[in-house]
C-alpha cells in the first residue's frame, strides 16, 4: 500500500492546505476524496465519487501531511480506476499535448490566430467547454527538436561532459526558446546536450484527465527511451520543467506503478543540477557586470512536492544585480489543463488571487517560474511576464566568460 | 547544501530554535515532514499547569523543583528556566505573534467544551483568565455558527453558567459560511477562518453579532478568526462592541496554524531555509558525531551542518516510532526511554496518566542525544521528541518545547561559536 | 390487559431475544423483551459478523452444518441490508493436509453446501490478498452479516407487531409462585426505579448471562463462558472470506464486513466473575496476527483498528455434568420437564447464525404452552430495511446517501436531508450525518453515543471517534438532557474506544491515540486532571 492511506489520523491537516476547498463546495477536500473515500473505494467501487474530478492534483496535501500520505496519489489512481472510463473530446483535446502541438505546430502561423479570434474561442467555449477567457499558449512555427537538430546536434560532441535533456511539449512546441537557453547555459557549463530519441508527452495531463491507459503507455515508452538515451540511468538527465521531472520521477511509480528504478535518481531540474555543480565547485558562473533587474520567484505546486524550490531560489540568489521577492506558497490555479475547463475556470481564477494580488504588490520587472502552465496563468492573470529560472540564467550570465572559466573553448 | 545547524522538525520546539539561532546570525535549515502540531493547539501556551498529584500549578517555576530529575525543566535549571520566560514574549512579538499573560504565573483558559484550565501565555485573541472562574461576563451572548459542528455552543455555555453567568446563545451565520455547508464535510474552522479572512465576510459577521446583542455585557465567539491575518479578530470584536472572548475550537485550531504560518515567516525572514514536506533518511553517527543529512526529496545533495538539532516531535509526527515490540527514534536510532514490556504502555482508563506520552530519546545535562549510552556531541533534542516527562499529564507541551529549544540554541552558539 | 402484563417476556437483547421477539410477536402473541443494557451489548456485537456457509462444521457436525447453510440462505432473502455475498475459500497452506480437502468438501456438499474446489491460481486472482503459497482452495457460500443491524432489524419488526422493548432494564428477581414462574422485576438503570412484568411464559435468551437468570429461577444450566477475542483491520484487506480448511482453531477466518476485515478468534475458558468487562491480552494480540498472517500476508503490516472479545455461551450436555460434552447445536430447555419449574425456558447455545431457527423453536414451544397454533413465518417476511434498493454505481450520488443506503438499507430513504446540516457528515471515516444520527435516535432507541455507533458506525472508523466524538455529543437531544449529561457521555464513549484501542496501542493506532490524548484530556482537560471548581 504506497499510498499509505491507513497512517491517516482524520487530522485534518490536508484540508487546510487545499486550495479548492474555500472556491468549490463541491469538492470533497482531499481528506474525504483520498484516505477517507478510499476505505469506501476498496469495499465497493460505487462508492466512487464523481466529484473527485475537481482535484487539481496540486500535491500541496501531501506536502502538509504530517503522516507522509500520498493523498493525491490516491485521488489520480481512484479517478483512472473508477471514473467514467470514456474520455471527453475536449478532455483528450487538452491532454493529447503531442497531438495537439504537433498539428498546430504545422500550422502555426494560422492557429495561432484562430486560437486567439473571438468567433473560435466562442464555439471552443460553447461546444468544448474550455473558456473562452482562456488565452492559449502561442505554438511555435518550429519545433525545438527541429531547430535542435539542424542547428545544434552536431556541436555537441566537443563538450567533455553530457547530459540529456527531457525537453518537455512545452519547450517543442510553444516555447523552444526555454530550450535554447538550456542548450546555451550547459554547454557554456562544459555540458553536451542530447535529446532523447522518441520522447513523448510525460503524460501529466492523462494523468489529470483519467486517461490512465494512455499515460501507462506514455510513461512505459519514456521510461525505455530515457534509459537508453541515459546510458541506463548513468547520464544526469535534465529538465526545465517542474510538472515533467516530477511526473517521470514521482508518477510513474506511484501513480501509474510504472518502475523508473535505473532513472529516478537522474532524472533532475537544470535548476538543480546545476546548484550541485557549483556547490561542488565542479563548475563557475560568470554573470554580465552590468545585469539588473527585480523579480518574484513562484515556487510550483509540483515544484514545492518535489522539494526543489530552494534550488531555483538559490540560484537566483547567486545572480548580482537580481533582486529576488519569494512569493508566498499560494497555487496559481492554473494545474495544467485543469484551468482551460469552462467549469473551473472561475475557481481557478479565485484560487490563483491571493498570487496575483501579491505580485502586484511587488511590482517585479518579471516572475521567474519553472513551470509553463504557470506561466500562462500568471502572464494571463498580471501584467507581468514569466520567466523560467534557466532563461534569467542565461540572460545573466556571461557565457562566453563562463566557458572559458570552465575551461573549454 | 551546507548550513551552521540543520533542525529536523519544523514545529514550535525546531521553530523557536531555529529562530534563536537565525538572530544571533547562524544559518539554519529545518526539515519538515509536514506540518505540525500546532495545528491543534488550544492557542494556550502550557507551562507546568499540574504537580504530579493532579494539583494546578500556580507559580510554575516554583514547581519546578519538584519534577523528577532529567525533566527538560531540572536540565534547564531554574536560573536560565526565569530568563527565557522573559525572553519568551518578546521573542514571539518579534515574529508578530502577540502573546498574553504574566510569564511567572499560570493563567486559566475556558476548553473547548465549557471547562477550565491552568494554563501559562495565550495568543492575543485570547484572555489568560487569572481565576479558575474564569469570568466573561455576567450576560453573555454564546454565538453559535450554524452547521459548524466543531464548536458547541450550549457546551461552552453551560460551563459559563456553572461559573455563575447568563447566557443566551444565538445562531449567527453570513452566506458566504452557509455555502461553505453545502459541502458535506469541509466547515472547518481552517475553511471558515478563510472566509473570515477576506476581510468584508468578517465584517458583516461582525455586524450581525452586534445586531443580535440584547443587553449582554459580553460575547462569546469560536476562535476561527484571522488564519493569515492576526488582526481580524480584534477588528471583529471592536464592531461587536462589547467585550468579546474567543474559545478555542475542535480541532483544527485557527490560532495555532496562524502562528506556525508567522513562526515559519519570521524564521524565513532571518535568512532560515524551511524545507516542508520532506523526511530525514535514517543517518548515521560517526565518531561521535553527525556530519550530514539526506532526505528524500534531495537525493544526493546532502544537508551539511555543525550541529544537528532532532525536534521532530513525538509519535504523533513520527518523531518516534512503535512498533509492537519496540519503541525506536526512527533518524539515528537513539536510545529512548520507553518500557521493553508494552503492556506496561498504557493504562487501561484513557483519562489516566498514559506512559508512552513520556517516552523519547534519552539526553544529556546539555539536551545532547544520546546513543548506545554515549552523548552524540553535536546532535541535541528539543521539544516532545525528548523523553523524561509526560507533557499531557503535567501539562507542560508548549513549554518544554519552547524552553529546550532556547537551551539548545544556546549551547549550540557556546560550544560551536 | 393491564400494561404490566404480557404473553411471553423474553430476557436478553442480543440476537436471540430479538429472534425470538419477532418470531413470538409475528405469531400473535403480546411481548415484552427486557435488555440489561443496549441491544446487541454480548456475544451478538462480539463476534465475526461472519455470514456461516456452515462449511466449518461440516466435518465434525453435519447438524450444525445443515442448519447453517438452511439459515444462511434464509438471511440472504431476509435481511439483504445487513449481509453481503462475498463467498468464500477454505485455503489449504502447505503445513496443512491436502488430503482434508477432499474429505471436507465431501462433508460440505453432502450437508448442502455447494463447495467447489479450485485451482489455488484462480483464489489468488478472485482474492489478491490472500497467501499466495497456498496449495488447495474450495470456494462456499460464505459472506459477511452485521450482527448490530440485524439484532436492531430484529428488535425493530418486532415492536412493529407490537412488542415492548426496554433496554438498560436489569432483571433483578424473577417472581415465582410454588414451581411456576409469573414474571420479573425490572431495575431501570436509567432512573433508578423497580417495575414489574408478568407473563405465563418468560423464555430465558441471555446468552452467557442466561446462566445467572437461570438460577434466579432456581435452575441450574451447566453453562462456560468462552472467551474468543478478535482483531479489526483499518480497511478491508480482502473481500472474500478466508478460512483455513482444517480442523477449526485460533484465527483462523478473515471475514471483509463494511469497510474493515475482522479476523478471530481466540478461544479460552473463563470464569463467570470475567465475563463482564473482558479484554483482549497482548498475548491473543500476538497469536493472532502471527496466525492471520497465514491467511493474508498483508495483515503483518495493516494497521489494526481494535481488538475486542466476546463471551460464548458454551453449554453442555445436561447428560454430563463435567461439561467435558459441549453441546455445539441449539439448546432449548423447558424448565416445566427438566427442573419442575413451569412457565420458563431457556434458549442458548446455538450461534449468530441459527438464531432464527432459534427463535422458531422457543416460539414454537411458547406457542404451544400457551395454545396458540400460528405458525412461523420468519424465514419468509423479510426485515424492515431488506426490501431490494438499488446499489448502482451512480457517480453523482453523495458517498453517505450510499453509505446510508448500505447501512439501513429500505429504510435510508426514511433519513431526513431536506437541509444543508443534515448533508452534513459527523463521523467522516464512516459517513454518518447529521440527518442518520436524527433518524437514529428518533427511531433506533438511542441512549447514548455507543448505542449510536451500534446503530449508524459512528466512531467505528479509522479516528475510533477522535474527531466525530465532540460533534455527535452536541447532538443527541433526547439522550443527554444536559450538557453534564453530554460530557459524561462523551467521556464514556472515549473510555469505550480505548478499551478496544489499548491492546493495539503502537504504529498508526499509537500515533492516533496520542492525537485523541492530546484534543481530549489536553485541550478539552478532561479525565483525572479535571481542576475545574466544583464550588
Amino acid at each position: 500500500m504506497n499510498e499509505n492511506f491507513e497512517q491517516c489520523l482524520k487530522c485534518t491537516v490536508c484540508t487546510v492546505y487545499c486550495p479548492v476547498v474555500p472556491v468549490n463546495t463541491d469538492f470533497p477536500g482531499p481528506k474525504q476524496a483520498g484516505p477517507d473515500g478510499e476505505r469506501y473505494r476498496l469495499k465497493a467501487g460505487l462508492f466512487y465519487d464523481d466529484t473527485l474530478k475537481y482535484c487539481l492534483n496540486c500535491k500541496r496535501c501531501e506536502v502538509a501531511c504530517p503522516s507522509g500520505i500520498l493523498i493525491g496519489d490516491i485521488i489520480q489512481k481512484a479517478k483512472m480506476k473508477y471514473g467514467p472510463q470514456k474520455t471527453k473530446l475536449r478532455d483528450a483535446m487538452l491532454a493529447e499535448t503531442d497531438f495537439m502541438g504537433s498539428v498546430a505546430t504545422v500550422f502555426a502561423p494560422i492557429a495561432n490566430p484562430v486560437l486567439a479570434a473571438r468567433p473560435v474561442k466562442a464555439v471552443m467555449d460553447s461546444v468544448l467547454k474550455i473558456d473562452h477567457r482562456r488565452t492559449f499558449p502561442k505554438y511555435s512555427g518550429q519545433k525545438f527538436v527541429t531547430w535542435f537538430r539542424k542547428n545544434m546536434a552536431a556541436g555537441q560532441e566537443k563538450y567533455p561532459k553530457k547530459a540529456v535533456y527531457f525537453h518537455g511539449c512545452y519547450v517543442n512546441y510553444n516555447y523552444p526558446a526555454l530550450g535554447k537557453d538550456l542548450v546555451a547555459v550547459m554547454n557554456a557549463l562544459g555540458y553536451g546536450i542530447s535529446l532523447i530519441d522518441g520522447e513523448k508527452c510525460c503524460g501529466t495531463a492523462l494523468i489529470a484527465n483519467a486517461m490512465g491507459k494512455r499515460a501507462l503507455r506514455q510513461a512505459r515508452h519514456n521510461v525505455k527511451a530515457i534509459e537508453s538515451a541515459s546510458d541506463a540511468g548513468r547520464l544526469p538527465v535534465i529538465s526545465t520543467s517542474s510538472t515533467c521531472s516530477f511526473t517521470i520521477r514521482d508518477e510513474y511509480p506511484h501513480v501509474l506503478g510504472v518502475d523508473n528504478g535505473k532513472i529516478r535518481e537522474n532524472v533532475s531540474l537544470a535548476v538543480k543540477f546545476i546548484y550541485s555543480l557549483v556547490e561542488n565547485g565542479e563548475v563557475k558562473l560568470v554573470f554580465k557586470p552590468g545585469y539588473r533587474s527585480k523579480v518574484a520567484y513562484h515556487a510550483p505546486c509540483h515544484m514545492e512536492k518535489l522539494g526543489w524550490n530552494i534550488f531555483s531560489e538559490e540560484l537566483l540568489k547567486m545572480i548580482p544585480g537580481l533582486d529576488l521577492t519569494v512569493l508566498d506558497s499560494n497555487c496559481c490555479g492554473i494545474a495544467g489543463t485543469y484551468g482551460f475547463k469552462k467549469e473551473n475556470y472561475e475557481k481557478s481564477q479565485a484560487i490563483g488571487k491571493p498570487l496575483f494580488d501579491q505580485i502586484g504588490k511587488v511590482a517585479p520587472d518579471f516572475i521567474a517560474c519553472d513551470c509553463e502552465t504557470c506561466k500562462w496563468q500568471l502572464e494571463m492573470s498580471t501584467p507581468y511576464k514569466v520567466k523560467n529560472p534557466v532563461t534569467i540564467l542565461a540572460e545573466a550570465l556571461d557565457l562566453d566568460a563562463t566557458a572559458k572559466a570552465n575551461n573549454h573553448q | 547544501m551546507k548550513f551552521d545547524v540543520v533542525i529536523i522538525g519544523g514545529g514550535l520546539a525546531g521553530l523557536t530554535c531555529g529562530i534563536s539561532l537565525q538572530r544571533k546570525g547562524r544559518r539554519c535549515a529545518i526539515v519538515s515532514a509536514g506540518q505540525s502540531a500546532l495545528h491543534f493547539s488550544s492557542g494556550y501556551f502550557d507551562f507546568l499547569d499540574r504537580t504530579a498529584d493532579g494539583k494546578a500549578v500556580e507559580n510554575p517555576l516554583d514547581a519546578v523543583s519538584a519534577l523528577p530529575e532529567g525533566h527538560p525543566y531540572r536540565k534547564i535549571g531554574v536560573e536560565d528556566l526565569e530568563r527565557y520566560m522573559g525572553e519568551v514574549k518578546p521573542l514571539f512579538a518579534g515574529c508578530g505573534i502577540e502573546l498574553k499573560g504574566d510569564w511567572s504565573r499560570n493563567c486559566y483558559r475556558i476548553t473547548p467544551v465549557g471547562g477550565v484550565c491552568p494554563s501559562w501565555l495565550c495568543l492575543g485573541e485570547f484572555t489568560p483568565f487569572t481565576t479558575a472562574q474564569a469570568e466573561v461576563g455576567r450576560n453573555v451572548m454564546v454565538v453559535n455558527i450554524p452547521g459548524y459542528m466543531d464548536f458547541n455552543a450550549r457546551f461552552v455555555a453551560a460551563g459559563l453558567e456553572k461559573r455563575g453567568a447568563a447566557c443566551r446563545i444565538v445562531d449567527v451565520t453570513v452566506d458566504e459560511l452557509s455555502g461553505l455547508r453545502a459541502n458535506p464535510s469541509e466547515m472547518r474552522s481552517s475553511n471558515i477562518a478563510r472566509l473570515m479572512d477576506s476581510g468584508h465576510v468578517a465584517v458583516r459577521f461582525a455586524e450581525a453579532v452586534r445586531m443580535k446583542l440584547s443587553g449582554e455585557d459580553a460575547v462569546v465567539l469560536p476562535a476561527v478568526f484571522g488564519l493569515k491575518d492576526s488582526s481580524v479578530p480584534q477588528k471583529v470584536a471592536e464592531i461587536i462592541g462589547v467585550r468579546t472572548e474567543y474559545v478555542a475550537t475542535m480541532t483544527p485550531s485557527v490560532p495555532g496554524i496562524r502562528t506556525q504560518m508567522r513562526l515559519r515567516a519570521a524564521f524565513e525572514r532571518l535568512g532560515g531555509t524551511y524545507i516542508l514536506g520532506d523526511t530525514v533518511m535514517p543517518s548515521e553517527i560517526r565518531d561521535g558525531r553527525v556530519v550530514c543529512l539526506s532526505t528524500v526529496n534531495f537525493g544526493n545533495e546532502k544537508l551539511y551542518a555543525d550541529a544537528f538539532v532532532l525536534a521532530a516531535g513525538s509519535f504523533f509526527s513520527n518523531g518516534l516510532a512503535a512498533s509492537r515490540e519496540c519503541v525506536t527514534e526512527p533518524v539515528f536510532g537513539l536510545d529512548v526511554h520507553a518500557a521493553d514490556d508494552r503492556s506496561k504502555w498504557g493504562d487501561m482508563d484513557f483519562f489516566k496518566r498514559q506512559e508512552y506520552i513520556g517516552f523519547g530519546v534519552k539526553s544529556d545535562a546539555d539536551f545532547h542525544a544520546v546513543k548506545d549510552g554515549v552523548s552524540v556531541s553535536n546532535l541535541y533534542v528539543a521539544g516532545s521528541v525528548a523523553g523524561g516527562y509526560n507533557p499531557i499529564a503535567e501539562g507542560s507541551g508548549a513549554g518544554t518545547a519552547i524552553m529546550s529549544a532556547m537551551s539548545v540554541a544556546e549551547h549550540i552558539i557556546s560550544k560551536i561559536g | 390487559m393491564d400494561n404490566r402484563e404480557f404473553d411471553v417476556i423474553v430476557i436478553g437483547g442480543g440476537i436471540t431475544g430479538a429472534g425470538t421477539a419477532r418470531d413470538c410477536a409475528m405469531r400473535g402473541l403480546k411481548v415484552l423483551l427486557v435488555e440489561r443494557m443496549d441491544i446487541a451489548t454480548g456475544a451478538t456485537g462480539r463476534n465475526h459478523g461472519l455470514l456461516h456457509s456452515g462449511a466449518r462444521y461440516a466435518v465434525t457436525d453435519m447438524e450444525s452444518a445443515e442448519e447453517c447453510i438452511r439459515e444462511n440462505m434464509i438471511l440472504r432473502k431476509i435481511a439483504r441490508h445487513c449481509v453481503e455475498e462475498t463467498d468464500g475459500f477454505f485455503i489449504t497452506l502447505p503445513e496443512d493436509d491436502l488430503g482434508y480437502q477432499a474429505t471436507f468438501a465431501a462433508a460440505c456438499n453432502a450437508a448442502g453446501i455447494k463447495a467447489e474446489i479450485i485451482d489455488p491460481g484462480l483464489a489468488r486472482r478472485i482474492e489478491p490478498s490472500v497467501n499466495p503459497d497456498l496449495i488447495g482452495a474450495v470456494r462456499v457460500p460464505d459472506g459477511a452479516v452485521d450482527p448490530f443491524r440485524l439484532c436492531a432489524a430484529n428488535v425493530m419488526d418486532a415492536k412493529l407487531h407490537g412488542a415492548k422493548v426496554l433496554v438498560y432494564s436489569v432483571v433483578t428477581r424473577i417472581m415465582k409462585e410454588g414451581d411456576t414462574v409469573k414474571g420479573i422485576e425490572v431495575l431501570d438503570t436509567r432512573s433508578g426505579q423497580k417495575s414489574e412484568y408478568y407473563a405465563p411464559i418468560t423464555v430465558n435468551a441471555g446468552g452467557i448471562w442466561g446462566n445467572a437468570i437461570a438460577e434466579m429461577a432456581g435452575a441450574h444450566i451447566n453453562m462456560f463462558p468462552a472467551k474468543g477475542s478478535l482483531l479489526i483491520f483499518e480497511h478491508r484487506v480482502n473481500n472474500v472470506v478466508i478460512n483455513r480448511c482444517r480442523k477449526p482453531a485460533n484465527a483462523d477466518i478473515l471475514v471483509p464486513g463494511d469497510t474493515v476485515s475482522v479476523l478471530g478468534t481466540t478461544s479460552t475458558k473463563i470464569p463467570f466473575e470475567e465475563c463482564d468487562g473482558v479484554r483482549v491480552t497482548a498475548d491473543e494480540v500476538d497469536l493472532l496476527i502471527s496466525e492471520g498472517e497465514k491467511l493474508a500476508p498483508a495483515l503483518a503490516d495493516t494497521r489494526i483498528l481494535r481488538a475486542y472479545a466476546g463471551v460464548r455461551p458454551l453449554v453442555a450436555t445436561d447428560d454430563d455434568p463435567s461439561g467435558r460434552s459441549i453441546s455445539r447445536g441449539i439448546v432449548l430447555l423447558d424448565h416445566e420437564s427438566r427442573d419442575g419449574i413451569r412457565g420458563f425456558v431457556s434458549i442458548t447455545g446455538g450461534k449468530l447464525m441459527t438464531y432464527r431457527l432459534m427463535g422458531e423453536w422457543t416460539a414454537d414451544l411458547v406457542c404451544k404452552k400457551l395454545g396458540v397454533s400460528q405458525a412461523c413465518r420468519t424465514a419468509e417476511v423479510p426485515l424492515p430495511g431488506s426490501e431490494p434498493v438499488s446499489m448502482e454505481k451512480e457517480p453523482k450520488k453523495k458517498i453517505f446517501a450510499k453509505a446510508e443506503t448500505g447501512r439501513h438499507g429500505g429504510l435510508a430513504s426514511r433519513i431526513r436531508h431536506e437541509n444543508e446540516l443534515q448533508n452534513s457528515l459527523v463521523c467522516e471515516c464512516e459517513n454518518v450525518t447529521v440527518g442518520e444520527i436524527e433518524y437514529a435516535e428518533d427511531n433506533l432507541d438511542v441512549n447514548n453515543l455507543v448505542d449510536l455507533r451500534r446503530r449508524t458506525r459512528f466512531g467505528m472508523g479509522v479516528c475510533q471517534g477522535e474527531l466525530c466524538a465532540c460533534r455527535a455529543a452536541g447532538l443527541l437531544k433526547k439522550a443527554h438532557r444536559c450538557s453534564d449529561e453530554a460530557m459524561d457521555d462523551l467521556k464514556a464513549f472515549i473510555e469505550e474506544r480505548w478499551k478496544g484501542l489499548y491492546p493495539v496501542n503502537w504504529g498508526a493506532a499509537m500515533r492516533e491515540n496520542e492525537y485523541t490524548q492530546w484534543v481530549y484530556s489536553g485541550m478539552c482537560g478532561f479525565g483525572e486532571y479535571d481542576t475545574e471548581p466544583t464550588e
